[in-house]
């Protein structure tokens, strides 16, 4: 699997700077391991050293947070060791310097980048292997589904899940956070993963799980380091904060083959 | 799918009915460009928009920041509650000014 990679100007390709990474690796209580979950990891620093803060963020049960230099250069703007229940999600987000420009209206991509760090630290966002996201992505029972090829698929993708979420009576609030955050998720599938992709709605026990699916080249984030030419409908880099915020759970797994989202709403009275 | 309306004249009125999102975005920002062709102030109406996502309001906001750099106010009115909280979340106000929504 490759990691997470953006290069100036046009689609990452090898050779080229990388402009800003994200890699995710799981160490292990049980087998004291590490597993690299969007890889192959280098954070610049030691197995043992990983492996060492891992079982210090678990001992002490803190958000863990660094900054790794080496040869005065930053590797990795933040290394950050989330504890679990059993495991130690390390994040490592590297911009290699990237600063938007001056009037950028849209979300840095520090920021971004943040955003996910943020969304694992508070349980909202769980990334998982791809063992873990085929044994997720098919429970519980279809209610509704809808295949986006183009943009002006979205309306009527809306609208299919829209009926469905009615039907199962969600209040109509409840309604319109969840279908803003499916619509999204459907925004940057197009944007970003390939130009098309499926959603899934489905009922769990306990909750509402819209599946989306992909086959683009994975979570990069090279289009909002240059949006193509003339192109209007740039990503906003907001996408992904609006669903971690008004979602109960997200579930994530990306790579070259593409990307899943698990877009979960609890049932609890009142949402 | 998203219609617009203009009302032309000294300080055209461009007035949205649909879902502004990725699709038709575009749509949004062709109409407030048209419309605010040697105009000094261009309000749209969002009154009878039934959803609005990031990818509208990024137009929105470009459209904000763009005409003010060529001496044109845009002026927003009517946001339903689905715009005005997507704008909330996306803290439009701190990205465009206040003066945006005098009217709102």
């Amino acid at each position: 699997m490759a990691a997470v990679t953006a290069a100036h100007g046009s689609a990452a390709t090898p050779g080229e700077r990388q402009i800003a990474t994200l890699q995710v690796c799981r160490y292990m209580v049980s087998t004291a391991a590490l597993h690299d979950l969007i890889g192959p990891c280098d954070f610049g620093v030691s197995s043992e050293d990983l492996a060492r803060h891992a079982v210090e963020a678990l001992r002490s049960r803190k958000f863990m947070a660094y900054t790794v230099v080496l040869a005065g250069r930053v590797h990795a703007d933040q290394l950050c060791f989330v504890p679990q229940d059993g495991w130690c999600d390390i994040l490592g987000i590297s911009t290699n310097g990237w600063r938007r420009h001056h009037g950028d209206h849209r979300r840095g991509l520090n920021e971004i980048l943040s955003d996910l760090a943020a969304a694992v630290a508070c349980a909202r966002l769980r990334i998982l292997s791809a063992t873990e996201m085929a044994a997720e992505r098919d429970r519980g029972v279809p209610l509704a589904a809808a295949q986006l090829g183009a943009a002006a698929d979205l309306a009527r993708a809306r609208a299919t899940i829209e009926a469905a979420l009615q039907e199962g009576g969600l209040d109509a609030t409840a309604r319109a956070r969840y279908i803003l955050c499916i619509s999204e998720a459907a925004s940057n599938m197009l944007l970003h993963g390939g130009g098309g992709g499926t959603l899934c709605l489905r009922r769990l026990d306990d909750r509402l799980r819209t599946v989306v699916v992909d086959h683009g080249p994975g979570l990069q984030f090279t289009n909002w380091i240059e949006p193509p030419r003339g192109e209007w409908r740039a990503s906003m880099g907001y996408g992904l904060k609006m669903i971690f915020d008004n979602l109960d759970a997200v579930g994530l797994h990306t790579g070259e083959s593409g990307t899943t989202l698990l877009l979960d709403h609890m049932n609890m009275r009142g949402r | 799918m998203l219609q617009t309306t203009t009302t032309l004249g000294p300080a055209p009125t461009v007035r949205l009915s649909g879902e502004v999102d990725l699709d038709s975005a575009d749509v949004l920002r062709a109409a407030v460009a048209e419309a605010a062709r040697g105009a000094r102030n261009v309000t749209i109406d969002f009154a009878d928009v039934k959803f609005i996502d990031s990818s509208g309001t990024g137009v929105f906001v470009r459209l904000c920041l763009d005409l003010r750099s060529q001496g044109v106010a845009v002026s927003a009115r009517d946001l339903p509650p689905q715009v005005r909280g997507v704008f909330d979340m996306l803290r439009v106000r701190e990205l465009v000014g206040d003066e945006v929504f005098a009217s709102a």
